[in-house]
């Protein structure tokens, strides 16, 4: 993983990147809510396989998502390494439950490249692009196309 | 004007609330052209509506005129008759601009000429010739220019002018008793050469007073043609401010010639003439010859209408421009409108503002005591957010609820004034004025409230004459009363006048369109006066201001459903209506009922709750039936389906073990099975336990264990009741309703979430939509289906009998036989005339014996009255009166007679009828007791038959009852009875015994042979057909009669009638 101390300049876009599924994805710093590990998850039966559940996030009713699930990849494993990224989507506040979290990437914007129209069996319509480093493919998600109804 | 300042403070900003949002929707009317969207016309007609309805009783004759005016072309544009086009919007948006800066000048509105704008909206609705009125409209357009936007020069004593300024603001700023500056900076000398921001030095300004208005004279600045650079620019500041003037200059740090103090006359207003108005917001730039242009030439033609390019005409009116730049910056929502702001009190902010302040403080302790592990200090700390969170609980609560008294105090006013005007004299009485309501609902419940009481005032109440025509007092009544009841805030407002008349009602509905005829007819008279609330719909004859125009009733129903409410209308015509309006205390708090399944809790609300009840695992096999698929409960005698919550929302069932604590997958396939230990493969137990387990299960059955008992929430909405299974039923709690993410709309079963004492967040149930996902209705159905045929099948084998019901005492319901009344009789008990033990009235030239029941059966009196009913019984060929209570009723039941439990004197036994108890009074034996001496005949036939050889009858009847009662009349009189049940019985029995039998009588319908059967088998077999067949009926019809007559019954008689059967079959015995 690139790890930088640079200033962030203007043209810098900051991206939070975490594992779910075997994939490595990022997520733009600036639709992140925060990062935690509650798990007092509420199962809601009926509702859509990839839902979680629901949590109490400081009085405020949060869906959680497995992420996994979501992308057409593997459920979420429990282990210690989860997190749920709390993200806000149209006024509402959602938790992406991922494997693990990695580290913040600073590019810039010209370095992201076009999506293909899927990468490891994720739907290129989840992905804004995808962010080569030396030894990575990072997929950037779309956080609001990933969470259309 | 109007002297409650804090009334007209609420309406002004109500009035302003409901005007926010009109010019997106106009502009979107507009744009939909002659596609009309009504909902939208509706919020604007409705805001329209409300203004008027306000300024109506406020006295503010200019505003509700202009809204009265405003309102008629929206409801020709709802009716359809008008096509909105993008001037008739311009003249509408106009006044609606109109009607806000009278609502914000509200002490001068009355003086306000607004004459223009009514002539433009008449000339709308009037509809003729709509191009002169097109030249009009400009013309009255500029004139209102100068109207809205007063300006004044004003003259420095130097000479100068500094002109056209904002009239208003200098007004305002005069009215709260402030002075007037005009501030002169050098631009070079003041701000460039002594480096400071002139950004800075407004800001500071800002500080001390109210700036009106900057500008730079550029005149002052000199031309290029003066010699030398131009040494200053002026930079112009006019302040209002508190301080006075000798302080200026320090605050200022302008020399004293540069500020100048603005008095009175050197203000002079500018004549309103359309050719004098120079532009609104006027540059000194553009003025910089001081000679203003003609208005049109100057006015900027609007870029960003939204009307279609071939509308941009060069009348285009320049007011245009405001609002399409309003509606932009609102971010372009149309429709969609929910008001959420809450006026609060800033004393009470501020007590909130220090709370927090105070969280915030506690918090940095509880930190550091946490950080040093300091235990005295974090629990100190602990404690100090204890108290702060409660008083801040309390706080913003406080904040939410509000007496009603807010609301209803104005209606006081409203009532006076209105009666006033419509020549009604009218009480109003207020009750309950301290029931308290989150302010929410009460801002929202104003507009319903205003519409039903001017309603009640306007069409409930009659006027004076017409109420004592009707015999009331000429003084109406309107009482408004809040209370609180069961977790609800009820307000009732009921009138004495004239009440609504169901028919009219339907008529007018089917007349308007609303609804169908064939619908109106299977309308009960509720139903039909609930259609007032239909949308369109209104009573009222004529269009008047005070009410009418069909909004009212409509806009009520929405936004009392908008706040969960319900409102209910009970009216009797002639004597008054009463409208009941059910409100939540907030729509935040809800009680509910807390449940779980599995490991997860469900809150059930306290609304739709109706009971709990567990049923012991003991009982579970004889409680719980099936009907087809379904389980139901039998629950004091109904059927009550079950829903299993945990199979309705697909959760794995769990049981804890009672014995070892662990928690098991539940087995049981449904609720009526026993959970039973099967070894299941894969299920991780040893044998040596499984045996230790064996042996402890020997020793208590598990069958019998609490836990294994069916807990069951009884719950309802709207048709449907149904009982909830669950594993636990926990507290009864208060819980905050949260909304739950978009993703989970789609699971209808939840109402929303809340979060429990423990932090864990628990789902609440929507029980109407859990009833409509099990397809409820299809469950209840089958239940109903089975029990209706259950009865249909009993109906069918039970006769059905015509019973006249009466009442002794009060409380005491009895029943006799119709077919043995002669008639019934009223007299007056004064007629009553007692002979020895016996009472008498003087009938028909002769004297008619008197009886009560409970001179014979174990009864109460009757009570005294004025009057007695008396049912006259033949017996013996005498009659006899019977004195009994009304209402005396004839009704056909099915019998199921209970000939055992109530059996005393004179009753042969008991049945419910109509959810009574009622006795079955045998009228023979209460004549036989008081009268045994009428019957010596009967017992001498009888002892003489014993003497004889006894006459033997074979009767055949179904029902137990029957055949009990029939077969002692038949004992008494000296007959044998051999009984059959059916016909087909009663065959095998002839056939066996045909030597002895003298007589048959029959039931006709009996299950398996009915009695037509059973006559023909008997009369078409030489060795019977000498028997004679008496048929017993309940209902002799005249198609039952041929029928029988054809297979040869040989007498038709009616059951219970004793005596004429008794003789039927003496005749036929020859006795």
């Amino acid at each position: 993983m690139e790890k930088t101390t640079k200033e962030t300049t203007s043209n810098d876009i900051e991206f939070s990147t975490f594992y779910v599924g075997g994939a490595i994805c990022g997520i733009d710093i600036l639709n992140i809510q925060e990062i935690n590990k509650h798990f007092e998850i509420t199962q809601v039966p009926q509702s859509a396989e990839y839902v979680k559940g629901i949590l109490n996030l400081r009085g405020r009713i949060v869906t959680i998502i497995d992420l996994g699930k979501k992308l057409g990849l593997a459920p979420v494993a429990p282990s210690k390494d989860n997190r749920n990224i709390i993200v806000n989507s149209d006024d509402e506040h959602i938790g992406l439950l991922v494997d693990a979290i990695s580290d913040v990437v600073i590019t810039q914007k010209e370095n992201i490249e076009s999506a293909p129209s899927n990468i490891g069996n994720i739907k290129g319509k989840y992905f804004q692009g995808v962010l080569k480093t030396k030894d990575q493919l990072i997929g950037i998600l779309d956080i609001d196309e990933v969470l259309k109804e | 004007m109007f002297e409650d300042d804090e009334t007209l403070q609420m309406y002004i900003e109500e009035s302003l609330d409901h005007l926010a949002d009109i010019e997106s929707d106009l502009l979107t009317i507009e744009e939909g052209g002659a596609n009309i969207d009504i909902d939208l016309v509706n919020n604007v007609f409705r805001a329209a509506h409300s203004v008027k309805g306000g300024a109506g009783f406020m006295g503010l004759t200019t505003i509700k005129n202009l809204a009265h005016h405003l309102e008629n072309v929206l409801g020709m544009i709802r009716n359809r008759e008008l096509i909105p086009d993008s001037k008739k919007i311009s003249i509408l948006l106009k006044g609606f601009d109109e009607l806000e800066s009278l609502l914000n000048n509200i002490q001068t509105s009355n003086d306000i000429d607004i004459s223009a704008h009514i002539q433009a909206l008449e000339n709308i609705t009037s509809a003729s010739a709509p191009e002169p009125a097109q030249q009009e409209t400009i013309q009255q357009e500029e004139q209102e220019a100068g109207q809205i936007e007063a300006l004044a020069d004003i003259a420095l004593q130097d000479g100068r002018k500094f002109q056209q300024v904002a009239l208003k603001g200098i007004e305002t700023s005069k009215a709260e008793g402030k002075n007037i500056f005009l501030v002169e900076y050098d631009l070079i000398g003041d701000f460039q050469q002594q480096s400071k921001n002139p950004m800075a030095v407004l800001n500071n300004l800002c500080k001390t007073g109210t700036l009106i208005e900057t500008r730079i004279d550029i005149t002052g600045a000199g031309t290029l043609s003066d010699p030398g650079m131009p040494g200053k620019i002026p930079f112009q500041i006019l302040l209002a401010s508190i301080i006075e003037y000798d302080m200026a200059e320090t605050l200022f740090g302008v020399a004293n010639q540069c500020i100048h103090i603005i008095t009175d006359d050197m203000i002079s207003a500018i004549a309103g003439r359309a050719d004098e108005i120079p532009p609104p917001l006027p540059q000194p730039i553009e003025t910089v010859e001081a000679t203003p242009q003609p208005a049109v030439a100057v006015h900027p033609v609007p870029v960003n209408t939204p009307a279609p390019a071939s509308e941009k005409q060069p009348d285009k009116p320049a007011i245009m421009e405001t609002p399409v730049a309003k509606a932009q910056e609102k971010d372009g929502t149309t429709g969609g409108k929910t008001q959420s702001s809450l006026r609060v009190n800033v004393g009470l902010l501020d007590t909130l503002m220090n709370l927090a302040g105070e969280l915030v403080l506690s918090r940095n302790q509880l930190l550091q005591g946490v950080n040093s592990s300091n235990v005295k200090a974090t629990e100190l700390s602990s404690q100090r957010i204890d108290m702060i969170t409660s008083e801040l609980q309390e706080a913003i609560m406080r904040t939410r609820m509000q007496p009603i008294a807010n609301i209803l105090n104005k209606f006081t006013r409203v009532v006076r004034d209105l009666s006033h005007q419509l020549g009604k004299s009218i009480e109003l009485e207020i009750e309950g004025k301290d029931v308290e309501l989150d302010k929410t609902i009460l801002e929202s419940i104003n507009d319903p409230l205003t519409h039903l009481v001017r309603n009640s005032v306007d069409h409930g109440i009659e006027t004076p004459m017409e109420r004592e025509q009707m015999g009331k007092k000429g003084t109406g009544k309107i009482i408004l009363k809040a209370f609180h009841d069961a977790g609800q805030v009820n307000i009732v407002i009921s009138d004495d006048g004239r009440g609504l008349d169901p028919d009219k009602i339907s008529s007018s509905a089917i007349a308007k369109g609303l609804i169908s005829e064939s619908r109106v007819e299977e309308m009960s008279d509720k139903q039909k006066t609930e259609l007032i609330f239909l949308p369109g719909f209104s009573t009222a004859k004529e269009v008047t201001d005070v009410s009418g125009r069909g909004v009212g009733m409509d806009v009520v129903v929405t936004n009392i459903e908008a706040l969960g409410g319900i409102i209910e209308l009970d009216s009797t015509p002639g004597q008054g209506t009463d409208i009941q309006i059910k409100l939540p205390l907030t729509l935040a708090i809800i009680p509910s009922q807390i449940t779980s399944v599995g490991n997860e809790r469900y809150a059930v609300p306290q609304v739709n709750l109706n009971e709990l009840l567990r049923i012991p695992a003991s009982q579970i096999k004889e409680k719980i039936e099936k009907v087809g698929d379904a389980d139901v409960v039998r629950l004091r005698g109904e059927l009550l389906p079950l829903l299993n919550l945990a199979d309705m929302l697909g959760i794995q069932r769990t049981f804890v073990d009672p014995e070892t604590g662990e928690e098991r997958e539940e087995r049981r396939a449904r609720i009526s099975d026993r959970r039973s230990k099967v070894h299941i493969p894969g299920e991780s137990s040893n044998l040596k336990e499984q045996a230790k387990e064996e042996t402890k299960r020997a020793k208590s059955d598990r069958r019998y264990h609490a836990s294994s008992a069916i807990n069951i929430a009884v719950v309802s909405a709207g048709a449907f009741k149904y009982g909830l299974v669950v594993d636990q039923l926990h507290d009864s709690e208060e819980i905050v309703v949260k909304p739950v993410g978009r993703h989970l709309k789609k699971c209808t079963a939840y109402a929303g979430a809340t979060i429990m004492g423990d932090g864990k967040v628990a789902l609440i149930l929507d029980i109407s939509n859990l009833a409509q996902m099990a397809e409820l209705s299809a469950v209840a159905e089958a239940g109903r289906n089975a029990a209706k045929t259950a009865e249909e099948e009993a109906a069918a084998r039970a006769d059905k009998v015509a019973l006249l019901t009466f009442k002794n005492n009060e409380k005491e319901h009895f029943a006799a036989p119709l077919s043995i009344v002669e008639r019934i009789e009223r007299i007056k008990t004064s007629d009553i005339e007692q002979i020895g033990d016996l009472k008498v009235v003087q009938y028909r030239g002769g004297s008619l014996p008197l009886y009560e029941l409970s001179q014979v059966a174990n009864v109460e009196q009757l009570p005294e009255r004025d009057q007695r009913e008396v049912i006259v019984f033949k017996v013996k060929d005498r009659e006899i009166g019977l004195m009994v209570t009304p209402p005396v009723d004839a009704q056909e039941v099915v019998l199921n007679v209970d000939s055992a439990t109530l059996k005393q004197p004179a009753v042969s036994g008991s049945m419910i009828i109509n959810n009574h108890t009622t006795l079955l009074v045998d009228i023979f034996e209460l004549v036989k007791t008081l009268n045994p001496e009428w019957f010596d005949a009967e017992a001498q036939a009888a002892a003489t038959m014993a003497e004889d050889g006894e006459k033997i009858l074979l009767f055949a009847e179904d029902s137990a009852f029957f055949r009990n009662q029939v077969k002692q009349f038949m004992v008494e009189d000296g007959f044998k009875v051999i009984e059959a049940e059916d016909g087909l019985i009663a065959w095998e029995l002839l056939k066996e015994r045909v030597e002895e039998i003298d007589l048959v009588v029959t039931d006709l319908e009996m299950p398996n042979m009915d009695g037509f059967e059973l006559t023909k088998r008997i009369k078409s077999d030489p060795s019977y057909s000498h028997l004679g067949v008496i048929a017993l009926t309940s209902l002799a019809s005249e198609a039952h009669i041929e029928k029988g007559k054809s297979v040869g019954i040989d007498e038709y008689e009616i059951k219970l009638d004793r005596e004429k059967l008794m003789a039927v079959i003496r005749q036929h015995t020859n006795l």
